[in-house]
């Protein structure tokens, strides 16, 4: 009964929150604003994929911003280098980022334990800048990729943000569909007791390959939709911060949970001004917060707003 | 001597001992029986401290187990013989048999133990030196035994130790029981599989179905017939 | 040839110092199975409570042996301390194997930043232990590399004999093989635990020293070791000491190598690459366990 009422909460809930942002811009948002909220949008996504990965499947991965990277920079290079057409070449960043990971990392290391795929994707991680560096004619180097060109010519702000908010609303009903699909129930049931779920013959590796694929797909599909609405990318992009920034967004939200990424994704990303504030000290702020919420809260803010919500919910019903 | 009352215990929603309450007097051999998982091994880990009763009372010599911690109870006099033994693979059988007296208690007196034990298990002496990971079963289930021999226990819990062991296997671990009881004066609470063997080794016998304890006989009162009926 | 010699001594040489680091990560994964995603940091730390002892001793004497003494303390202390408040309410809880890694991750950022807003992103050096040099046929080594070996050596016999002599390390040894087994003779499980990750601590903070001898000491450099660590630790095969000691020293080898014939930004594409044949071919690494 109360499950029911939270889901069409949760529904009605995020019906009106798709509404507010399409009609955002027409309220008179500011530029930076817009700016924002593209920057939310494709990393709510990253967040998402890599929850994914790491709160439903199980796949210690710690490598999803270079998957970001990759696509980002496959699409950057393929437009702005061969002039194709921007929707052309994300799709195209996305197989690349996808291919690669999947080849490379997917297959060897999802076999094993789960501390493999956490060391190799995060050596993967690693290793990126100095192959950046390697082939800076094509990609820039050291000093990045700049210049991307835009969705359509003479792009807007407010054409981005609407091209994002669009791949954000179909990302998320794609990992809706992949959390409630067999591949992905079975995953739960693995997750919430082992000894049963083995009973039901799920092919780990097989299937974990396939999540891993999507995953991957859609976070380099999400870097290319970040660089053709911001015009750079820069090995940046794979240093410490956004990284922790990423873990940061998982772990606040809750991992494990549908909103929880996109909660925190929207946390970090508007309240990255507070980090601003904190200077120097912004690393260890990050670093402090996934401590405290590891260890403190490991629900997130999912577990806070799902008991705020079974109060109410208790409430409603006793009142009826 | 041990004294286990209305104790509970869970498996995360699973309620798998209720109310179980059961006796052990000084110098006995008590048989546990049961179908499996009806709580059976569960219930000597209770007592031996590795999963800590959620409710209910252990008592010990006159003193209170029920909270204290699975190393504390080693030091107390309680030995826990796995059925899965758990034994350190890499390291000797010698050096598996060191560690069980890991406890200080005990291992001033290593050597004498020691020598006990290879009197039973003559086996053991003969693969002092090797590796635990490329014994037999039956071998193994004798080390288990052994070392938890080791630390000197007033107390021995024995979880099917029978259970994969050929026949002359099965009945050199009875004979060593028995020889452990009656010469060392060690108490023995058995779980076992094997009716027939443990019913012969045992003063009294209880029965536990569904985690809890259904009935609890003398071991002259009763047969393999009527106990093998009591599983269903 | 004679770069090739002086880059295999060199190898070697850098390869001792990386198995002093990486021993401090098999300890801790070999005995609790929680692998240290802010090993890098401890090192790091090592080197510079160290360097900072000896900035401010006044005695000309022995400053850097005091360097050492402190850190090894204060590294131990600072590994119960972790174990006790963090790792171990963790480890008591579901997913322990991701949560333990995700804290120690923030962890490690959280203290590099701290040393780097401490210490300056300037580079740092902790003084060499003797000057001078010597000349073996080709092979040029100085004095300081020589001892560095020689303690590395005293460091490995001393862990091996605390393993197999004394009781703890008996114990420890034991839990490493099997937790339950170990619970069912009477080993406390939990202090067993903090005394690992004391001593791991003080390893590897010690290694840190020796390192930061060779290589600069800057605040980020900690990430680097870390990541050679992880691959020398899986190549070694996870929980085998031995098989990190031979490990490091060949991974130490074609590291030197790899910056003499493809240029130093090779390394790290270098390591990905060994890992992921290790992945394929043979995950459990060349002296790994059976579990």
């Amino acid at each position: 009964m109360i499950e029911n009422l939270k889901k069409n909460y949760s529904l009605i809930l995020a019906g009106l929150a798709v509404l507010f942002l399409v009609l955002y811009p027409q309220l008179g948002a500011r530029s930076y604003m817009l700016h924002l909220f593209i920057l939310f949008f494709t990393w709510a996504v990253v967040a998402a994929y890599w929850n994914l990965l790491i709160g439903y499947v199980g796949i210690y991965s710690l490598g999803n911003i270079a998957f970001l990277a990759i696509g980002g920079y496959t699409s950057g290079i393929l437009s702005k280098i061969y002039g194709l057409s921007p929707f052309i070449t994300i799709i195209i960043g996305g197989f690349v980022a996808s291919m690669l990971v999947t080849v490379f990392l997917g297959l060897p290391a999802l076999r094993l334990r789960g501390i493999y795929i956490a060391l190799l994707t995060l050596i993967f991680a690693d290793m990126l800048p100095s192959l950046l560096t390697q082939t800076r004619d094509i990609t820039g180097g050291g000093m990045g990729l700049h210049g991307i060109p835009g969705f359509v010519p003479g792009m807007m702000k407010v054409h981005a943000y609407y091209f994002c908010l669009a791949f954000f609303v179909i990302a998320m009903i794609v990992i809706y569909r992949v959390i409630n699909s067999n591949t992905g129930l079975a995953f739960v049931a693995l997750r919430d007791s082992e000894d049963f779920a083995s009973t039901l013959g799920v092919s780990r590796y097989r299937e974990r390959l396939k999540v891993f694929a999507i995953s991957s797909f859609m976070t380099g599909i999400a870097g290319g939709f970040y660089v053709h609405s911001l015009g750079d990318i820069s090995p940046t992009t794979l240093s410490i911060e956004p990284f922790l920034l990423g873990l940061a967004m998982i772990e606040l939200g809750g991992v494990g949970t549908f909103f929880g990424p996109i909660i925190g994704a929207a946390a970090i990303v508007f309240g990255n001004e507070f980090l601003r504030l904190a200077g120097n000290l912004r690393l260890t702020l990050l670093g402090a917060l996934i401590c405290v919420i590891i260890l403190f809260y490991p629900g997130g803010l999912m577990q806070f707003i799902s008991q705020a919500g079974n109060f109410i919910s208790r409430i409603t019903i006793k009142r009826s | 001597m041990l004294e286990v009352k209305d104790v509970n215990n869970y498996y995360a929603d699973l309620h798998v001992l209720r109310d179980v309450s059961l006796e052990i007097n000084k110098g006995e051999i008590v048989a546990l029986f049961g179908p499996n998982g009806h709580g059976k091994s569960t219930l000597l880990k209770t007592i031996c401290g590795l999963h800590p009763a959620a409710k209910g009372s252990i008592v010990f010599e006159q003193e209170e187990i029920t909270r204290t911690p699975a190393h504390k109870i080693v030091e107390k006099g309680i030995a826990y013989i796995p059925e899965e033994r758990h034994l350190f693979g890499d390291m000797s059988v010698y050096e598996n048999l060191i560690l069980g007296a890991y406890n200080t208690r005990a291992h001033k007196d290593n050597q004498e133990n020691l020598a006990f034990i290879y009197e039973i298990f003559p086996r053991l002496a003969e693969r002092k030196t090797q590796r635990c990971y490329t014994l037999s079963g039956g071998e193994s289930r004798m080390v288990a035994v052994a070392r938890g021999l080791m630390s000197e226990p007033s107390l021995l819990l024995v979880d099917e130790p029978s259970i994969g062991l050929s026949p002359s296997m099965r009945s050199v671990v009875f004979k060593s029981l028995e020889k452990i009881n009656r010469e060392k004066g060690i108490t023995i609470l058995i779980v076992e599989q094997e009716i027939g063997d443990a019913l012969k080794l045992s003063s009294r016998i209880y029965m536990i179905k569904k985690g809890q304890i259904i009935f609890e006989r003398s071991a002259a009162e009763v047969n393999v017939r009527e106990i093998e009926k009591a599983y269903f | 040839m004679e770069s090739f010699a002086n880059a295999l001594v060199s190898g070697l040489i850098s390869g001792s110092l990386y198995a002093a680091m990486a021993l401090g990560l098999t300890i801790i994964y070999g005995i609790s199975r929680v692998f240290n995603f802010g090993h890098g940091v401890i090192a790091l730390m090592g080197a510079y409570i160290a360097w900072l002892v000896n900035q401010n001793a006044v005695s000309a004497g022995l400053p850097l042996l005091l360097g050492m003494f402190v850190t090894v303390v204060v590294m131990f202390c600072f590994g119960i301390f972790i174990y006790r408040f963090a790792i171990g309410p963790l480890m008591k809880k579901p997913n322990w194997d991701i949560s333990t890694v995700l804290f120690m991750l923030g962890l490690g950022i959280m203290l590099e930043n701290i040393v780097l807003q401490l210490f300056g992103p300037r580079i740092k050096s902790i003084p060499v232990f003797l000057s001078g040099n010597l000349r073996l046929w080709v092979i040029q080594i100085n004095w300081h590399e020589i001892i560095v070996i020689i303690i590395v050596i005293l460091a490995i016999l001393f862990l091996n004999l605390f393993f197999k002599k004394t009781r703890t390390g008996q114990a420890m040894q034991a839990v490493a093989q099997s937790v339950p087994g170990a619970k069912v003779v009477g080993i406390d499980i939990e202090k067993i635990f903090g005394l690992t990750f004391g001593l791991a601590f003080a390893v590897t903070g010690f290694s840190g020293i020796l390192l930061s001898t060779k290589f600069f000491m800057n605040p980020h450099i900690g990430w680097s070791w870390m990541v050679t660590g992880f691959v020398i630790v899986c190549f070694g095969g996870l929980g085998s000491t031995s098989g990190t000691i031979y490990a490091a020293l060949i991974l130490g080898v074609v590291e030197a190598l790899t910056t003499l014939y493809l240029g130093a930004s090779w390394v790290w594409p270098i390591w990905f690459i060994i890992f992921l044949i290790i992945l394929l071919v043979r995950p459990q690494g060349l002296l790994g366990g059976r579990n």
